[in-house]
This record gives structure tokens, sequence and C-alpha cells, in this order.
């Protein structure tokens, strides 16, 4: 997807530079991260349960700035971005939550429009996308059910549908197909690989699913007691 | 094609019905005040300029004609209106308050006083009174009661420092109110705040939601609290008009089209201000996170 202000093929779209993050306990969560990936990237990320996974992705879709460090989206130093930039750049990200975060008020449909309301669109507009979207994840029958009245696999392809409706540069995913069966969850991870491949999304999932891991050979960086690893180990398996 | 899209914040709670009674209570008390004290000015400014245009000449060493010639006189002078040497009765009437209703006991003198009703500057006609009344040769002395008007204004003017201070103040409490009660409903909605930030919502958008749902509560609460002063009015308006006990000094609610645009006005002064809180609020919050 190129855009205004794209940046140079060469520049990484995520990097992390001697990024180390510490929530209000005493401890480093995060120790010194450095990463960089280049646009159309797809990567892994793995690592044991309370490793940091899902805090090292919110250092990048913006949710939390590291204790220390610096976060570079498309080439620009996030800490120097005003309010409204810093926003414009989260549109450009699309998030798959571990735990969904869906908004129980709003209809299947609704909750996938979203990022799109956010930006100004008109429904008359998105409507048809949208719709074709929740059809695609299996949820053409539940359009106009609430988040509680879906099982948690529908909750969660319905995230998946929400990070993927503004045709994002980049996707992250924080455990994605945790609550559906194998069948969904290569259904989905095609859907990523196709993402990336034609729209060059830069993609980074995390994930403890092994055989996924080895199904879609791809790089895959490991998190360990807060330190960031490549892993090459499931690439001869 | 019209699609109708459910509103990001969830229709109101328990909690936003007391505060809807917070702000129309606190609306009604602000008109009411205004109202009120905007009566009592009216009043006591009708009052004050009626004894600011009297004037009391009192005559001495001489009989009742001549106070009678000195009223004619009086009379003659530009910007005098009437002047009459005031009968027994009503001198009884004036003093009555140091006599009693007995009226005034017989063999203590009574004095000779000239009722002088005047428009304009009453210190320059109480000179000219004078000199006229020395050249005819008669002995008087003409009083303005501008002293007297002095002290009346000094109170009015701490009477409207006094209301404008309680209107403040009002709006102030209901400003804090909100501004208290949109900290809570950013909190308790902070899930889809959050949700909205991380869609790439800016400030300014959500700020408008929670600003919208402010000023629209703002408005009903301010109209609630306005009509319920409004009927208050009306009732003390009408209660004044059919008793006849003396009202000068009662506040002069009239209802007219002042008081009405007050009455129109405030539910609109406190939505607005509803919104500000709002929207501060909520900016403050946003900017503390990332
Ligand atoms: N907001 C927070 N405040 C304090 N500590 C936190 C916070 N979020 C996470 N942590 C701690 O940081 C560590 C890493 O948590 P994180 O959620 O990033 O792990 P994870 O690798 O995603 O684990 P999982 O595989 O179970 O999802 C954990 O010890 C967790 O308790
Ligand atoms: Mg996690």
């Amino acid at each position: 997807m190129t855009q205004a202000g794209a940046p140079l093929a060469s520049e990484p779209a995520v990097e992390l530079n001697g990024v180390s993050l510490r929530y209000d306990t005493a401890d480093d969560i995060l120790t010194d991260i450095d990463i960089r990936l280049k646009p159309g990237t797809f990567t892994f990320l793995t690592g044991p349960s309370g490793a940091g996974k899902s805090s090292l992705l919110k250092l990048l879709y913006l949710a939390h700035a590291p204790t220390s460090g610096e976060v570079r989206l498309f080439g620009q130093r996030t800490a120097d971005m005003s309010r409204n930039q810093l926003s414009a750049l989260r549109r450009r990200i699309g998030v798959v939550f571990q735990d969904f975060r869906l908004l129980d008020h709003l209809t299947a449909f609704e909750n996938v429009a979203l990022p799109l309301r956010v930006s100004g669109e008109k429904p008359e507009d998105y409507r048809d996308e949208v719709v074709d979207l929740v059809r695609w994840v299996g949820l053409g029958e539940r359009m106009h059910a609430f988040p509680p009245a879906l099982s948690g696999g529908e909750q969660q392809r319905l995230a998946i549908a929400r990070a993927l409706i503004n045709k994002p540069d980049i996707l992250i995913a924080d455990e994605p197909t945790g609550n559906v069966d194998p069948d969904m969850a290569r259904r989905i991870f095609r859907l990523f690989i196709e993402l990336n491949r034609r729209l060059n999304t830069t993609v980074i999932i995390a994930t403890h699913d092994m055989h996924i891991i080895r199904e879609f050979k791809a790089p895959v960086l490991k998190l360990q007691d807060g330190l960031l690893f490549a892993d090459s180990s499931y690439e001869q398996a | 094609m019209n699609i109708k899209m459910t509103p990001l914040l969830p229709e109101s709670d328990a909690r936003e019905a007391a505060l809807f009674f917070v702000v129309a209570a606190l609306c009604f008390l602000a008109v009411l005040a205004t109202l009120v004290a905007r009566g009592t000015y009216t009043a006591a400014e009708a009052w004050t300029a009626q004894v600011e245009g009297e004037m009391t000449v009192l005559v001495s060493d001489t009989d009742r004609r001549g106070a009678e010639s000195a009223a004619t006189l009086i009379e003659a002078l530009p910007g005098v209106e009437r002047a009459h040497v005031l009968t027994d009765e009503e001198l009884d009437e004036l003093l009555s308050p140091s006599f009693g209703p007995g009226g005034i006991p017989d063999g203590i003198p009574l004095p000779l006083l000239i009722a002088v009703d005047a428009e304009g500057d009453t210190t320059a006609l109480a000179a000219e009174i004078d000199t006229t009344l020395a050249e005819a040769g008669i002995n008087g002395r003409a009083d303005t009661h501008s002293a007297y008007a002095a002290e009346v204004r000094k109170a009015l003017g701490t009477l409207r420092i006094a209301a404008i201070g309680t209107v403040l103040l009002l709006t102030m409490t209901a400003i804090s109110v909100i501004a208290f009660a949109t900290h809570a409903a950013l909190l308790a909605r902070k899930d889809i705040v959050d949700v909205l930030h991380l869609a790439g919502a800016e400030d300014r958008f959500i700020a408008r939601l929670f600003e919208r749902r402010f000023w629209l509560l703002g408005l009903k609460a301010g109209a609630a609290g306005s009509v319920a002063a409004l009927a208050v009015t009306a009732i003390i308006v009408f209660s004044a008009q059919s008793s006849n006990a003396p009202s000068e000094l009662l506040p002069k609610l009239s209802l007219d089209q002042w008081d009405l645009m007050i009455l129109a006005v405030s539910p609109i002064a406190g939505a607005l201000a509803a919104r500000i809180a709002a929207r501060v609020t909520v900016g403050r919050s946003l900017r503390s996170s990332l």
C-alpha cells in the first residue's frame, strides 16, 4: 500500500534501537532490544508465557512508550511526533489484540467498521467492504450480533477482520489463532500471507503455535528473559 | 442510503441521572438568584430615583400663608414639577413613627414643610431654592435627600456584587461537577477510549464524543432547571399581584423580556460550561497517555 510520505524502500518499516521497557515494577520486562524489519516482511515472535511478547507488540502499535531507547516506524522517530501524527500512524497499523478488545455495545458489523469510522469515513462508502470481510471470516450470519453473544473463536475472527479492514501497512497480531480450530487458523494465516504478498504489508505475529510456525516458514524472533534472539531452529524442522 | 450506526459511547446510565439532577438544580438556583437579584435591583433603583427627585423645604418664622407663597415661588422655578405645603394630616402620617398612631400631641409646634418633586440635579436646585427664598425674605432651607440616596446606592452596589458572585459560584460548581463526572465517565469507558485511541482516533474525535454527551445533558438539565425557576418566579409574581401588601421594596419580578432571556440563555450557558469542562477533562486525560 503506497501512501504520501511512504518511506524509501530501504528504510525499515519497524525499527527498535536499544529499547528497554519497565512497568511500575523494579525489573526490566524488555532489555536493550534491537529490531529492524523491512517493509513487506513476515515475522513470527515467540517465547514462553510472560516473556514480554505482548509488551513488545504494545511498543510497536504505539500503546506505550519505551522506558529507554527509540522506536521508529517507516523511518520516523515516534518520540519526535505530535499527537495527531501518532494517531495518523496508528491508522496505518492493524492490531489483533490478545484479548480482542471488541466493543460490546456495537454489532459485529460496527466493530469491524470502527477503524474506518474513526478516520471519518462514511458508512455508505465502506458498507460493502465491511460486509464482505465479515462474511469472509465466516460471520455473515452474525453480522448484527453483539460480541458477548459470540463464541471465543467468533470474537477472535471479528477482531482479525477489524485489524484488516484498513488494509494496514503494518499488521500486528497477538496470538491471533488461540481460540480457533486448526482449519480456521490455517485460513487466517493464509490471509495474512496473502495480505503480506499482495499489499506488501509488514506482518508481525506473536504465537505459541509451533505447527503454524513450521508450516508458514518465516523468520522467528524469540523473547526469553527480556532478551530477543533470532531463532532459526524452526527452519530446519 | 443512510446507515444508522450505534453511538460510540453507550447510552446513559444511573450516574448520569444523578448528574442531570445536580446540573438542573444548579441551573435552577443560578436562574432564581439572577432573577431575584435583578428584581431587587430594579425595585431599589426605581425607588432611589424617586427619592433622589424629592426635596423637602423647611420654612420657619412664618405662618401657613407665608409657606404657601414660598411653595408658589418654588413651583415657578425651572425643573420643579410640583411643590406643596404638607397638610397637618400629611405631617401626622410622616411623623407617626416618632409619635405613634395617636398623632402629634397638642401644643407641640408643627414645622412647616414644603414637599418638592423635581427632575434633574436636585443639588443645584436646592441652592437655587435657598437663594430665591432669601431674596423673597422667607427663612427657609432646602434638603435634597442625597445623603440618604447615596447610602441606598452603596447598598445596591453591594447587592450587585453579591448577585454576580452567587451566579459565578454556582457556575463554577456546575463546571467542577461536570469535570468530575466526565472524569468518572472516562474511567468507566476506558475500554472504549483505549480502542478508539489505538485505532487512530485523534484526541479531538474522542473528546467530541464526550463533549456531545455532556452538551446535550447540560442543555436538557439546564432547561429543566430553568423551567422550574420560571414556574417559581411566576408563582411569586402572581401571588404578589393578587395580594395588596406594599410592594415597593419587594423584588420586582416582572418576567419581562430580559427575565425571559435569562431563562432562555441559562441552559445554553450551562451546556456550554458542561461542554468545555468535558473537552478540557478528556484532553488532559488523553495527553497523559502516549
Ligand atoms: N501493565 C502492566 N503492568 C505491570 N506489569 C505488566 C503489565 N503488562 C504486563 N506485565 C508483566 O510483564 C511481563 C510480560 O507480560 P506480557 O504480557 O508481555 O507477556 P507475554 O509474553 O505476552 O505472555 P503470554 O504469552 O502469556 O501472553 C509479565 O510478567 C507481566 O506480568
Ligand atoms: Mg501476551
